[in-house]
């Protein structure tokens, strides 16, 4: 039985991993990669801890009279622990840049984001951006803009 | 003994103290904390690598490895450790507003990171580190607070946080394997490592730590970062951090990884990232962007160097380091005022005289021509990949002088505009004094290196022997007879 379970924990740490490492490859939305990296970073962490993990073991708690009794690899749990942490930082990093993004673009969509600071580089820099005849092939084609500033927009 | 631990506590302890001064209204003392600190953290690391013997472990914390965390102190983690507050000073955002205190105490922060990353011994530790890099670099690509620097910010730390992800998966995987992650603990460990689940275990490493290393496939984020943000901070990411993440990746392949197939992986990289990076720097016609560009393919050819086997690929990787650290941090301030496209720079040279003389030097430099230490950096990769002999390192040898040749035709470009006569009397800003210092500096050192080139060769020698050993590592940390607690 330990084993059926155990195959349903693999299976889900590594298909949590793909699935967010996916969601992060192929969203544009910019709130559902932030969500996609949660994702995939939970999965790496239930593998971490499965690394670690036995079945006829105890959780690593040491309490005076039992320090015989066999233990549950506590390493990889205090990694995880670390790793937890950083991840929530870095995701409320995310979401803070998520938010001035959508304060100076007025846009959730990564193609139309980056565009926008392309263009607005190109002409810092005194660039002509390049258009249709000189840019790389393959770019997939920007969709017409819907909805353009709106209230909450641009503050400069 | 001084105790080089405090070498990354005290600017971590600037980084957060640093703050307060600015609510206090304590702006003076904001002012010099962080220079002074730096400066104390420099001096530390100055006088272990002056007093230095051998190699030797700190056990912190006072725990034994391998279960205990370790701080592992030798030839190379010094120099590279040493880099770190001297660059972070020679870069330093001065001002006394906000921002400014903002974006020093992230600066700090990245000091205290990239120190740890070069004196720790333990794999989880070294990924704690990096994260604490990335972390404050991603602070400082959003330093500038436009739009295009929070777009930028924001691309950069989903790649950077992708790769995290995929390191952190593949520690996992070498703890399923091994079941240890202290450096010296693995490298007695390192055949379990030699087969497909090992490589993809370093592969999956070598895309964490290659995102700050600007390895090929992940490196996307590194012109739109240094176009929208100071130049000051481009400088301290191309030229300080990524050096650190290439310094964990080579102590990761020389002691984990020993394997000829992990050395084939990082080559194909770094010939992939030559390629791409020098490329796509003869197509940009901003400064900014073609150097940012152009320290992929520099960075391209690091990665090649430290892939050769033995102590050969060793010195040719550090010396291409430290002398691309030196020439694109340089080059980076002066692209400050000159950082737009490259036909406004005309009469450049007019203007700023001693500005554009500087930019030849180093460019010349970054090039290689003969005196000048770029020239002996060049030459120690091509002559190693020549000997090694393979068809990929053949391969490698012919990309990377193809590199050479692309990197002149867009350097002199740049060049040939500096000193063109100006249009229209429209003449380019010349440049802020600081930059100037800061970049003479950084030329003195190159033309020093340049004539002390026997003494430099020596002591290479006798870094990349240590180095390389990997029985000294193992038998300091974990024979217990190097550590002190």
């Amino acid at each position: 039985m330990n084993w059926a379970i155990g195959l349903v924990m693999f299976v889900g740490a590594v298909g949590l991993s793909v699935i967010g490492i996916a969601g992060m490859l192929m969203s544009n939305h910019l709130f559902r990669m932030v969500l996609a990296l949660a994702v995939a970073e939970a999965g790496a962490n239930l593998l971490l801890i499965l690394a670690g993990y036995r079945w006829d073991a105890a959780a690593p708690i040491l309490l005076p009279g039992h320090s015989t009794q066999a233990m549950v690899d506590p390493v990889p749990q205090a990694m995880v622990l670390t790793a937890i942490v950083i991840g929530v930082g870095v995701q409320a990093l995310a979401l803070s840049l998520v938010i001035r993004v959508r304060q100076h673009y007025a846009t959730l969509d990564m193609r139309v984001a980056r565009q926008r600071m392309q263009d607005a580089l190109d002409q810092a820099a005194g660039v002509v951006p390049p258009r249709s005849q000189e840019g790389p092939a393959g770019e997939r084609p920007l969709p017409a803009p819907t909805r353009t500033i709106e209230a909450g927009g641009p503050h400069d | 003994m001084t105790d080089v631990t405090l070498a990354v506590v005290l600017p971590l302890l600037g980084a957060f103290l640093l703050p307060l001064t600015a609510h206090r209204g304590l702006h003076w003392l904001g002012m010099l904390l962080g220079p002074a600190l730096l400066a104390l953290a420099a001096l530390l690391l100055f006088a272990t690598w002056t007093a230095f013997e051998s190699p030797y472990a700190i056990a912190l914390g006072g725990f034994a490895p391998p279960l205990g965390i370790t701080f592992y102190v030798d030839l190379l983690g010094l120099l590279f450790a040493l880099a770190v507050p001297l660059t972070s000073l020679l870069l330093w955002p001065g001002g006394s507003d906000e921002a400014a205190i903002r974006q020093q105490s992230l600066t700090l922060l990245l000091a205290a990171a990239l120190t740890g990353m070069a004196l720790s011994g333990d794999l989880f530790n070294l990924y704690v580190f990096y994260e604490l890099a990335a972390v404050a670099s991603y602070g400082l690509a959003a330093s500038s607070a436009t739009g295009p620097a929070f777009v930028a910010a924001f691309r950069f730390l989903l790649i950077s946080a992708l790769g995290s992800v995929v390191t952190l998966l593949g520690i996992a995987l070498i703890y399923f394997k091994t079941g240890t992650l202290n450096l010296a603990h693995l490298a007695t460990l390192s055949e379990r490592l030699a087969d497909p689940q090992g490589l993809a275990a370093f592969a999956m490493l070598l895309i964490g730590f290659g995102v700050k290393a600007e390895l090929f496939p992940v490196n996307a984020w590194v012109p739109e970062v240094y176009a929208a943000t100071g130049k000051r901070v481009a400088a301290l990411l191309a030229g300080l951090a990524s050096k650190l993440a290439v310094l964990a990746v080579v102590r990761i392949l020389l002691l984990v990884f020993p394997h000829d197939e992990a050395r084939q992986l990082l080559l194909l990289l770094g010939t992939l990232g030559v390629l791409s990076g020098e490329l796509a720097a003869w197509q940009a016609r901003d400064v900014t962007r073609m150097l940012a560009w152009s320290s992929i393919g520099q960075l391209g050819v690091v990665l090649v160097a430290f892939s050769l086997p033995g102590k050969a690929g060793l010195i040719a990787g550090v010396t291409v380091a430290m002398h691309h650290l030196v020439v694109k941090s340089a080059l980076f301030l002066l692209a400050d005022r000159w950082g737009g496209a490259v036909d406004r720079l005309k009469g450049a040279a007019t203007a700023s005289p001693l500005g554009a003389a500087l930019f030849v030097l180093f460019a010349l430099s970054l090039l290689g021509l003969p005196p000048l230490p770029g020239f002996w950096s060049k030459y120690l990769v091509l002559s190693g990949l020549a000997e090694a002999g393979s068809g990929m390192q053949h391969l490698a040898l012919g990309v990377i002088l193809l590199g050479t040749v692309i990197e002149g035709g867009y350097l002199l470009r740049i060049i040939t505009r500096l000193y063109a006569a100006p249009e229209r009397d429209i003449v380019p800003p010349a440049h802020r004094f600081p930059n100037l210092f800061a970049s003479g500096l950084l030329a003195l050192l190159l033309v020093a290196g340049a004539i002390l080139i026997d003494p430099l060769w020596q002591g290479l020698n006798t870094l990349a022997a240590s180095a390389t050993d990997t029985q000294v590592y193992v038998q300091t940390v974990l024979g217990g007879k190097g550590i002190t607690r």
